[in-house]
């Protein structure tokens, strides 16, 4: 792959994703914008610019993800983003099941069948599968 | 539980990067460990023991 995991530490403070640790990350953020914007500015076609696009985008995710695998944590550092990962899932639980709340009331209130986002019941949904799969893997790997 | 990490790294004239190095860990935990605000798994001692070339665990660790 193109970035290596020395390059790099979790990003812990504003959201996911990875943090350049030394001059070699930001390097490597740097050209892959430099990338983007020369796809821009060159004279292709409007088609040839969003495929282009969307291949830069995918080999940066791709590549990201390797990264973000191989970046070693030590005990501590699982435990701390196992506590955090879980205290960021309670809240957005807590934020989606007042959202699907308040959509029904106030579509209820209004008179109409209760409409509700169906993406924020899809990600309830989501969310319970993945905690399910997770302890079941969890509980036959221990 | 209270340890004497610092004590026996500072006895082998190691810093915290380079016994971090050697338990696979890093510096942060080496210092979160001789503060005394984690402790470390059965593995992670059995690193640190190894690594300070101490002769029992009771030496480095007391309840």
């Amino acid at each position: 792959m193109i970035g290596k995991a020395e390059w790099f530490q979790r990003r812990k403070y504003l959201g996911w994703g990875l943090y350049p640790k030394t001059w070699q990350g930001w390097v490597y953020i740097a050209v892959f914008i430099l990338i983007a914007i020369i796809i821009q500015i060159l004279p292709f076609t409007t088609n040839t610019k969003l495929i282009s696009t969307i291949i830069l985008i995918a080999i940066l995710l791709i590549d990201v993800i390797h990264i973000m695998l191989t970046l070693k944590k030590d005990e501590r550092e699982i435990k701390h983003e196992a506590i955090a990962d879980r205290n960021a899932l309670w809240i957005l639980l807590a934020v989606l099941i007042v959202g699907i709340l308040y959509q029904s009331v106030t579509s209820s209130l209004k008179g109409v069948v209760p409409e509700v986002d169906y993406f924020l019941i899809a990600a309830l949904i989501a969310a319970v599968i993945m905690k399910a799969f997770t302890n079941m893997y969890l509980d036959k790997r221990d | 539980m209270q340890n004497h990490i610092e004590k026996f790294r500072k006895k082998l004239h190691l810093t915290q990067e380079e016994l971090a190095t050697k338990c696979g860990v890093s510096r942060q935990t080496i210092i979160s460990l001789e503060q005394g605000n984690y402790n470390p798994s059965l593995d992670l001692a059995f690193a640190l023991k190894n690594a300070l070339k101490v002769k029992k665990i009771e030496d480095l660790f007391q309840v």
